[in-house]
């Protein structure tokens, strides 16, 4: 069997595939890749289909071997690739020799990246998934972030797929990045001030961020709602804790939660928000659902058009 | 009963009632759940029913709007008389727990904030049965009611950093156990040695919503045994 040990294992370095569903309704959260672009692109440049796992590392830093001659791409993130010695960029297939010293650092952009070799990261499937959720211990190897010597198993490879062209990260860091989201939930109850402040006031991207959700600094926001029975959370939903700072909800959030919740932000918009660093701007912007669909089906064609 | 149907993200939809909980309630949510899975197939990705709402949420790209919004909305109509609503065949599950100070911190503690014995306790506790209204918090986590009023208690002001597997809890007028060690602000009077989410079980979730349960106090030895018990493969 092939394998990849990691030599330097990074931080929060995770098995991630495109994550789990029909199992929120028993408190497991969806889990897989924050960047799920970046993770497609990547499969996409192996050959691999959607199931097929990667390693999702943060601030671009990583070292591996693997045990025998593989073919590689690192996507989201970019990063500084040095095989045995040589530097290249990421966001193209690299080919090694077994018992390569691969070393991953990074440039300063972005955060989470994708680490994809051919065959993929096989480790057992766990409620129809690969994917690492930490907190539930669920999937990935013992259900944990991975430590340096850690060795991973390969899947066996797949026939080639033509020489590839680059990818580009899509990943930007705009003055003010703007998370256009759908009202819901109790924004309703809110008190009239306070829809007109979570749209009006600037926000931005604090350290405490992670799978399950960041965290936004900002003036606080007073719902004037109590805490409520609890229900189901989704997707970017702009959870509002007492502390009045929003927590913008993600793939490893809880799936159910009594905090009251200004809607949600649009599944492109939080794309880009896990890829922003701390200190990041943000700005509310509240859009219909149908403005929401049409957004969705042009990202959903770029995507398309880029893995054609 | 007064409802609304509201979006749930880009994906998703959300039903819910202007109601206190009730188990009629939480019956006629798992009627549409289980129509939800049929009318929208392999479309729907998750359902989930909390205390009084169901949200409905979509695989990318497969949510036709109008539709899902309308056929939510003939499905609350349909339940709103509690009167139609099948008797639905959920189990009851009967969980022993040694109610000790040993496994549990804040047993003497309630006892005497409410001018009860450690026994008054686990009997007001463990004779009541109490109907699983929702899931979620941890994979297998099961928000139980109703608890009487004289054991209700306030949350921790600050939440555990680890509360143990097998923890009974008790939060407001809530009952729980914790399947799996987390944080938590619950008040722990007891422990279940029964696993409520194995992944090697099908279903991997011991409760569901619908389900009733019932606590039953154990001695420390039969605890102990019943722990040796789960680790034989």
């Amino acid at each position: 069997m092939r394998t990849l040990t990691l030599v330097r294992s990074g931080i929060a370095t995770s098995v991630q595939d495109a994550g789990r569903t029909g199992r929120q309704h028993n408190g497991v959260p969806p889990g897989g890749a924050m960047d799920e672009f970046a993770l497609r692109m990547g499969q996409h440049q192996l050959g691999h289909r959607a199931d097929e796992a990667a390693l999702e590392f943060v601030y671009g830093s990583l070292a591996f071997t693997t045990s025998a001659p593989c073919r590689f791409i690192v996507t989201g993130a970019p990063a500084i690739i040095t095989i045995d010695g040589t530097k290249t960029n990421s966001g193209q297939v690299r080919e090694t020799q077994a018992h390569p010293m691969v070393n991953i650092k990074p440039i300063g952009q972005g955060v989470y990246s994708y680490l994809h070799v051919t065959g993929g990261i096989d480790t057992p499937i766990c409620l129809g998934s690969r994917s690492t959720s930490p907190r539930e211990r669920l999937g990935g190897l013992n259900g944990q972030y991975l430590c340096d010597g850690d060795v991973l198993p390969l899947g066996p490879e797949r026939t080639r797929s033509e020489p590839s062209y680059p990818v580009t990260s899509n990943i930007s860091a705009p003055e003010t990045l703007l998370l256009r989201f759908i009202p819901g939930f109790q924004f309703d109850l809110f008190r009239v001030e306070t829809r007109h402040h979570v749209e009006s006031q600037l926000f931005s991207v604090t350290p405490r961020a992670n799978r399950m959700g960041i965290t936004l600094d900002g003036n606080p926001i007073e719902t004037g709602v109590a805490s409520l029975l609890s229900e189901a959370t989704c997707y970017g939903a702009i959870q509002i804790p007492p502390d009045g700072k929003p927590i913008i909800l993600l793939n490893d959030r809880q799936t159910v939660g009594g905090y009251p919740k200004a809607g949600a932000v649009i599944r492109g918009d939080c794309r880009r928000l896990v890829q922003s660093q701390p200190g990041q701007r943000v700005q509310f912007v509240a859009i219909t659902p149908q403005e929401a669909d049409r957004i969705a089906w042009l990202e959903h064609h770029y995507l398309e058009t880029k893995l054609a | 009963m007064e409802f609304t149907v509201d979006p749930a993200g880009d994906l998703g939809f959300r039903l819910a009632f202007s109601t206190t909980p009730e188990p009629s309630l939480t019956y006629g949510l798992l009627v549409i759940q289980s129509a939800a899975r049929l009318q929208f197939n392999d479309a729907l990705a998750d359902s989930i029913v909390g205390y009084t709402t169901l949200t409905l949420l979509f695989r990318p790209m497969t949510l036709e709007r109008e539709r899902v919004h309308c056929w939510l909305e003939e499905q609350a109509q349909r339940i709103s008389d509690p009167a139609d609503i099948p008797d639905p065949a959920h189990k009851t599950v009967t969980l022993p727990v040694l109610y000790h100070s040993s496994v549990a911190p804040d047993l003497e503690w309630l006892a005497e904030d409410k001018g009860l014995t450690v026994d008054g306790v686990i009997k007001l506790h463990s004779e009541n049965s109490y109907f699983a209204y929702a899931t979620g918090f941890a994979p297998g986590f099961c928000y139980l009611g109703t608890v009487d009023e004289r054991l209700a208690a306030p949350r921790l002001r600050t939440p555990r950093a680890k509360v143990p597997a097998g923890a009974v809890a008790i939060a407001d007028r809530q009952t729980a156990v914790y399947p799996c060690s987390s944080p938590g602000g619950w008040r722990l009077i007891g422990a279940c040695p029964t696993p409520l989410f194995a992944l090697e079980a099908d279903p991997a979730a011991l409760l569901s919503v619908g389900d009733t349960v019932k606590f039953e106090p154990i001695s420390i030895a039969d605890f102990k045994n019943m722990q040796c018990d789960q680790r034989k493969p």
